[in-house]
């Protein structure tokens, strides 16, 4: 089967290939402009192929000059990781029939990332913030002896599994909304690596992370959208993970920000009358002596009023509201 | 650039990592060279499990005698003794740095069978038991700060006055070649699965280690000794643990049978590699294959065992074949996996040359003998890797600094140049590498003969002189993979050579070298060791032997 | 056909607009709105992530009212379609998680069974109030816009709960709507991103930042207007524009529509009876593309 496929080129040098000739698997030599372009190719491959067969292909016999990382092909190495038709997916996993749709597949090197080469990216950002959450186990005193190990059970181990699939193919930072509009974001991995850590049962500095998670570009910097957990090819579900590590903060007691200030209020409203207070709410996250947060807000609440969206002022509750109070009460925790 | 450090450790996988780390804790100033991230290093393919002796009413003196016996008695049995007693505290060890080992009722460490194992002793991680250990170790390799020069690929051992000196790396990203001095350099850069067609490794295994202490002049050792892994997915190559059977799975032929009852009645499934992939082999060839194929049969342990002990397999029968295990049986056929032999050393991982070390795949102890066992391979890396790092470290601290180099970095530069400046003649890396890999299959895979090898050896010849007419076809600086590609095609060549030189010097069957003109395991002539080494200014190696260390286990009939 | 409507807590609060038009659309829909005036908010994931088992009863009793109505539960914001879908798909199959919730709830009269039906209007209009109704009761076509459809994260992700693998159509709908309505639908990356909105309260700027960057993509590509099935979507893309222009130093001014108020154009509801003069941003631009005034 033909299949089309369009490549974003990039060669910060510029022309190389000088002895090009036509009719030869070289490519004719490409201006000098460091600016992205967009390469096509047609190539024939089994009905079945993925995207990086079309690479490798490329690379192979039609333009050698093609800089893309790839080594076991099977989805374990996490060397392939790529935009394809603006989404980020793992080349190897991703089958040329379904990405074909339009006719042809577009692949390229994110741009939320810096730029190395073709399809090469700068994945430096990502191992920085891997770093940054500390990602070894700090082990719980006393540690058993040369010939022991930890004492757990099993259920605590496989749970596990699932952030120990992590093949750090950075797909889920590629697509991450948050990380493209603050790059300081820590990043649905390593928060996804962080809770690795702070859920390992044999890891003695569960509170010293939870205080670091919890600070600025940490778990609550998440806008909390699904496209990690969508776009991961290992089902790791950062998304959960980082869902994880805000309750298990806040029950360590790490609530002096937004985000528990957010979750707080929500809570206190729908206890209270059974739905959203829009009006309380947004003041009591942004916490009701920072002044400063309070008058950024401000502007658009007067936008608000004069478009006659403001909420009413008496704030009603659902009828039966009884019945969710008893629930609140019922369940108990932190919002009973 | 030149740089200086006391070890440099070449690769970043098991071996490698263990290696450095513990250089680290030993005080030398160490550093890792890869070629590619360390998360990406094909460790992180092995999925079923790692061995040791450590469960109630097992002994080392057991895991000995099965790693012994799985060999073919090739294993220097003084050097399997040091692996599996040292086994359990590696593998505790590593449980203390927080893999996240599969644990019994009582909360310790469990098993799973294996093949050649008299008892289980596996222990695992789900069926990415190669990642766990990889991602917790590359962790401990952030959390002791040492070094990694990332995506820089090795381009020559350097040598001075015969002692192994330090690296030449190209330093991918800007194009740049450097020196990096070293006392000590520990060679652990892998498998050279890409010499065979099909196999199970991954693009970037391609010999380099290898190669390298070849031309540098350290004897590889047993080079011969190719295991193919009995069940790769059909097509792809992909590994299929080999946990399944472990875990229960059957291997069918075209009639529903489970032939492995005429080939090992007692172990059917779980006879050692060598012995499973000649039958899977021999039924294809009487008839009795689907397509080149045989088929794994997972369908009767049932979609919790399957969803849970072995899911990466399954999502992989799923996303290349469109089959789903708990429905169907997959087509498997053997694939090259594994190369038994290497790089000579002893326990402390050194070669002969002072300051040269290997451990990892890389190297040959020898602890795999003619064939290697299911999960002695990731224990085979952290033992040696340890033992490799810390005598690297000693040797280090009692060594002068080299203050040479410079002429073989710009010599080095020079032959990087002219390379660059080939035109292009028609002949293309890939397709070269493909006719090496094709032809390394037929005539030295699973069955090898007199003629066969002979041929094969010509043919390598005619390789060698074509690729002396292949181009590099990206001219630039930054990150030119064209020409790692084709540095990459020349070690694989001196791979080839020595596997097949070397099987042609062996004149019996032993473990996975199985020669039809010779079909008898001869101990009498052949309880050693054959050893290629390549002398300066020299065409071909010098060959030589070394008898097999036996301590305490004579050579038996092998039967399963 | 009767449904058991939810409306959510933001169309009562601060998007009347969303209520109205949507009361307003049911009829030429032949759409039976009989409201759970009862119901809980959803937590909107919040209470979910900080505990499960309240949102999980809080849910269990709303499906377990729908149940009650013997309707399938009709949403109008994205957000409560995906908090409901997830938490009836969990409840579904999650025995220890139904038991328990239904232990909660029990003494208020209801029990959650799941045989509860979660979907929003957009997928309605498809899949039960069909095309044929849908273009029967066009009035106005809508020729001459260019419409951006943005759908917000919690009605396309996770695609399990939300039934996507079976119907991966549900992905579309917005764009083959807008077409329907005689309109052109832009293509931008922006359609499945997120606004922002979840982050409004942690790091303002950022979520600014967020919502504006899609709006400019989506006119930057020709858009006249988007159109979101999302009223927190709507908070964030309308009622916070003036300051997302200001956190991104550039002008936006793209009107944001509710899609049962794009509907009740099509439908031949005047402007006004939409509420089309009550946003942040003024929708006279692009009304006045289709002859219409506010």
């Amino acid at each position: 089967m033909q299949f089309t496929i369009e490549v974003g080129r990039y060669n910060p040098e510029g022309v190389y290939a000088d002895d090009a000739q036509p009719g030869l698997p070289f490519p004719p030599p490409w201006d000098k402009s460091p600016v992205r372009r967009y390469q096509t190719y047609t190539v024939d491959l089994p009905e079945h192929a993925v995207v990086l067969d079309a690479l490798i292909a490329i690379r192979e016999y039609l333009d050698p000059s093609l800089a893309v990382r790839c080594a076991c092909r099977s989805a374990i190495c996490g060397s392939c990781g790529m935009w394809i038709n603006g989404h980020a997916n793992l080349a190897c996993k991703s089958k040329l029939a379904a990405f074909s749709q339009g006719g042809k597949t577009r692949v390229e090197s994110p741009p939320s990332m810096p730029l190395i080469r073709d399809l090469v990216c700068d994945m430096k950002p990502f191992w920085d913030k891997h770093l940054a959450v500390r990602p070894w186990l700090e082990n719980k005193q006393p540690t058993p002896p040369a010939d022991r190990e930890y004492r757990v059970p099993n259920a605590s181990m496989e749970e596990l599994i699932q952030e120990v699939s992590c093949i750090s193919c950075g797909v889920c930072l590629m697509d991450c909304e948050s990380f493209a509009v603050d790059q300081d974001f820590l990043g649905p991995q390593a928060l996804a690596q962080a809770y690795r850590y702070a859920g390992d049962p044999r890891d003695d500095k569960t509170k010293e992370r939870l205080g670091q998670y919890s600070g600025p570009g940490g778990i609550w910097d998440c806008t909390h959208c699904f496209e990690c957990v969508q776009q991961c090819p290992k089902g790791v579900a950062p998304l959960d993970q980082i869902l994880k590590l805000r309750k298990m903060a806040v029950d360590a007691g790490f609530t002096h920000n937004p985000g528990t200030r957010h979750a707080d209020a929500f809570a206190e409203s729908v206890k209270h009358s059974g739905r959203l207070n829009e009006l309380t709410l947004m003041p009591k996250s942004t916490g009701l002596f920072n002044i400063v947060g309070q008058l950024k807000t401000l502007p658009s609440a007067i936008n608000m009023a004069r478009a006659g969206k403001l909420p009413p002022l008496i704030h009603k509750s659902i009828p039966g509201v009884e019945r969710i109070r008893k629930i609140f009460q019922r369940v108990g925790g932190r919002f009973k | 650039m030149v740089i200086d450090h006391d070890v440099i450790v070449l690769g970043a996988g098991l071996a490698g990592m263990r290696a450095a780390l513990e250089a680290a804790r030993d005080g030398a100033n160490v550093a890792i060279v890869t070629k590619v991230h360390p998360i990406r290093s094909h460790s992180s393919a092995a999925q079923g499990g790692i061995n040791a002796a450590i469960g109630e009413g097992d002994s080392w003196e057991s895991h000995a005698f099965d790693t012994i016996k799985g060999s073919d008695y090739l294993a220097d049995q003084d050097a399997v003794e040091v692996m599996v007693r040292e086994a359990p505290q590696d593998i505790i060890e590593f449980e203390h740095m927080g893999v996240i080992f599969y644990r019994n009722e009582e909360g310790r460490l469990g098993t799973r069978a294996f093949g050649g194992a008299s008892q289980a002793r596996t222990y695992f991680v789900g069926d990415i038991t190669g990642q766990a250990l990889l991602v917790t170790l590359y962790d401990q390799i952030l959390k002791a700060g040492v070094k990694v020069y990332e995506e820089w690929f090795a381009t020559k051992l350097y040598m001075d006055g015969g002692a192994c000196c330090g690296v030449v790396a190209l330093e991918m990203v800007t194009g740049e070649l450097h020196l990096l001095r070293a006392k000590a350099v520990i060679v652990a850069a892998g498998g050279m699965g890409r010499l065979y067609e099909p196999s199970t490794n991954a693009l970037i295994c391609t010999g380099d280690g290898y190669s390298l202490a070849y031309r540098a002049g350290a004897p590889l050792m047993d080079m011969a000794m190719v295991q193919y892994h009995p069940t790769t997915l059909a097509g792809s190559g992909f590994l299929m643990t080999e946990a399944a059977r472990g875990e229960g799975a059957y291997l069918l032929n075209s009639l529903g049978e489970r032939f492995m009852k005429k080939y090992a009645p007692n172990k059917m499934e779980l006879a050692a590699r060598d012995v499973t992939s000649r039958a899977e082999a021999t039924e294809i060839a009487e008839g009795r294959g689907i397509d080149g194929n045989v088929l794994l049969d997972l369908r009767h342990l049932g979609p919790e065992v399957i969803l849970k002990k072995l899911p990466q397999i399954h999502e992989m029968a799923l996303d290349y074949l469109s089959i789903d295990m708990i429905k169907e049986p997959v087509p498997v056929r053997p694939g090259m996996h594994y190369e038994m032999g290497g790089i000579k050393t002893d326990v402390e991982g050194a070669t002969v040359i002072a300051g040269l070390y290997a451990a990892g795949e890389v190297a040959c102890v020898s602890v795999h003998g003619g064939n290697r066992l299911g999960a002695n391979s990731l224990l085979d890396t952290i033992v040696f890797g340890r033992r490799s790092g810390r005598a690297a470290a000693g040797y280090a601290k009692g060594t002068p600094p080299n203050r040479g180099g410079e002429d073989v970095l710009r010599a080095e530069q020079e032959r990087l140049q002219q390379l660059l400046a080939r035109s292009y003649t028609g002949e293309t890396c890939a397709g070269l590498r493909l006719e090496l890999a094709t032809m390394m299959d037929e005539k030295v895979g699973l069955y090898r003969s007199d003629a066969g090898l002979h041929q094969a050896l010509e043919a390598l010849r005619g390789f060698r002189k074509r690729y002396e007419n292949v181009a590099v076809g990206d001219k630039g600086r930054v990150f030119n993979q064209a020409l790692t590609f084709v540095l990459e095609l020349g070690y694989l060549l001196d791979c080839g050579e020595t596997v097949i030189r070397d099987a042609i010097v062996r004149k019996e069957s032993r473990g996975a070298h199985t020669h039809v003109d010779y079909p008898e395991r001869n101990d009498a002539d052949w309880l050693k060791h054959t050893l290629l080494t390549l002398h300066r200014d020299r065409e071909e190696p010098e060959v030589s032997h070394v008898p097999v260390t036996i301590t305490r286990w004579k050579p038996e009939v092998r039967t399963y | 056909m009767k449904v058991a409507f939810y409306p959510g807590c933001v169309s009562k609060g601060a998007c009347p607009e969303l209520y109205v038009s949507a009361r307003l659309i049911a009829e030429p829909l032949g759409l039976e709105l009989h409201e759970l005036v009862s119901a809980p908010c959803t937590g909107a994931g919040v209470l979910s992530e900080q505990n499960r088992e309240l949102a999980d009863a809080l849910n269990g009793l709303t499906l377990a009212m729908a149940e009650a109505e013997g309707a399938d539960l009709m949403t109008i914001c994205s957000t409560c379609q995906g908090v409901l879908s997830d938490h009836n798909f969990h409840l579904k199959n999650d025995e220890a998680r139904r038991e328990k919730a239904n232990a909660t709830i029990a003494d208020q009269g209801y029990s959650y069974g799941g045989t509860a039906t979660v979907k929003h209007l957009l997928w309605m209009l498809f899949e039960d109030i069909g095309i044929e109704r849908v273009t029967a009761s066009i009035k106005r076509k809508l020729t001459g816009l260019k419409i951006a459809p943005f759908y917000g994260c919690y009605i396309l992700r996770p695609s399990e709960a939300l039934g996507l693998r079976e119907r991966p159509e549900r992905k579309t709908y917005l764009n083959q709507l807008i077409a329907l309505l005689g309109a052109e639908p832009v293509e931008y990356r922006g359609a499945t991103k997120c606004c922002g909105f979840p982050m409004l309260t942690f790091n303002r700027d950022k979520a600014l930042a967020m919502g504006g960057n899609h709006i400019i993509e989506a006119k930057e590509k020709g858009a006249d207007l988007l159109v979101t099935p999302c009223p927190l979507c709507h908070l964030n893309l309308d009622g916070q524009q003036p300051d997302a222009a200001r956190v991104l130093k550039q002008d936006i001014d793209v009107p944001i529509f509710h899609l049962p108020q794009l509907l009740g154009l099509a439908f031949g509801f005047e402007p006004d009876e939409l509420r089309l003069n009550h946003h942040v941003v003024s929708t006279k631009g692009a009304l006045e593309k289709v002859e219409l005034k506010v």
